[in-house]
């Protein structure tokens, strides 16, 4: 609720925003309205595809069964969960901040979760919006080097805390 | 299972209209920027060294706030209008790793020591897979 008042109160400035403009500029600001609403024909579509694919992970990625596997101390395997459960996981990162709060708490490695952190800068429903934007060149290779940065982050903060156990 | 991938339906076309709003506030936006800020002002802010136009994407990227697409759309626009890929690039990372606006939250959430660490490689990530980034592209292509 709160979020989508910031929306509102975000467009209510906008809004007030393009009529002072076209006060002081009209043709411009009128070719402002022109070139939203260009973006916005394009938009559309792709936002349907991508509401489309998030309805489906929601269905069938249950939350509650990543964070359990999460927290197992797996070796390779918890390395597998961390970076794909944080490339699965959807919605704003601050919902996700107390329950991987909680894995911390029972026990699940730092390293794991920084790496799960990381891997949500790949966001697989905004991927058709990705490839149509910078191709499909740029986003094979985003995405592989943002697993490979959540897998060294974690490979990082693994060792440091190891080392700080051992000291 | 119809019943639930009926209600995740529901769901998601509640978080298709609450995230609307915003969304129509930032095209407003881009429209804005697109007429009234020439191509010109953007290549000087962004037109420097590779260094330089990876900072002001960190910086843009890191204050900036919202769905990780809008990172995708103004980076696209930016792109355009003549920025690198290696400023885009970093704008894009930072924007969905970096949030200097959600920093209390996480610090309450995590404490000190764990917000801290987790910032700070996100900021030096940003840095290396941008630059790491921009360079495999220009050896693909």
């Amino acid at each position: 609720m709160k979020r989508s008042k910031s929306g509102l109160l975000m467009l209510g400035i906008v809004v007030v925003l393009y009529a002072v403009l076209f006060f002081l500029k009209p043709d411009v600001t009128l070719k402002a309205l022109d070139e939203s609403l260009g973006v916005l024909k394009m938009i559309v579509p792709i936002l349907l595809i991508v509401f489309f694919l998030m309805a489906l992970l929601n269905t069938f990625i249950d939350e509650k069964a990543i964070s359990k596997h999460l927290g197992e101390e797996s070796g390779a395997k918890g390395w597998l969960l961390a970076l794909l459960g944080g490339i699965l996981s959807h919605g704003p990162g601050y919902i996700w901040y107390p329950l991987l709060q909680n894995l911390r708490e029972q026990g699940a490695k730092d390293g794991l979760i920084i790496a799960f952190i990381y891997a949500r800068a790949i966001k697989i429903p905004w991927l058709p919006l990705m490839v149509t934007y910078f191709g499909w060149a740029f986003t094979l290779v985003y995405t592989f080097y943002v697993v490979l940065g959540a897998y060294v982050q974690g490979m990082i903060v693994e060792r440091s805390d190891t080392r700080e156990r051992g000291a | 299972m119809q019943s639930k991938l009926k209600s995740t339906f529901e769901q998601t076309l509640k978080t298709l209209l609450m995230i609307s709003p915003m969304l129509l506030a930032v095209i407003g936006l881009i429209g804005l920027f697109k007429a009234f800020i020439t191509p010109e002002m953007l290549r000087t802010l962004f037109n420097g060294s590779v260094l330089h136009d990876m900072l002001v994407g960190t910086g843009f990227g890191g204050i900036s706030v919202g769905q990780p697409f809008l990172s995708y759309i103004i980076g696209g626009e930016l792109l355009e209008d003549g920025a690198s890929f290696y400023g885009v690039t970093a704008f894009i990372l930072a924007f969905v790793t970096l949030g200097v606006v959600q920093l209390p939250l996480e610090f309450s959430i995590f404490g000190l020591r764990f917000t801290l660490l987790r910032n700070l490689l996100s900021l030096l990530f940003t840095f290396l897979l941008s630059w790491a980034i921009a360079f495999t592209l220009g050896v693909l292509s």
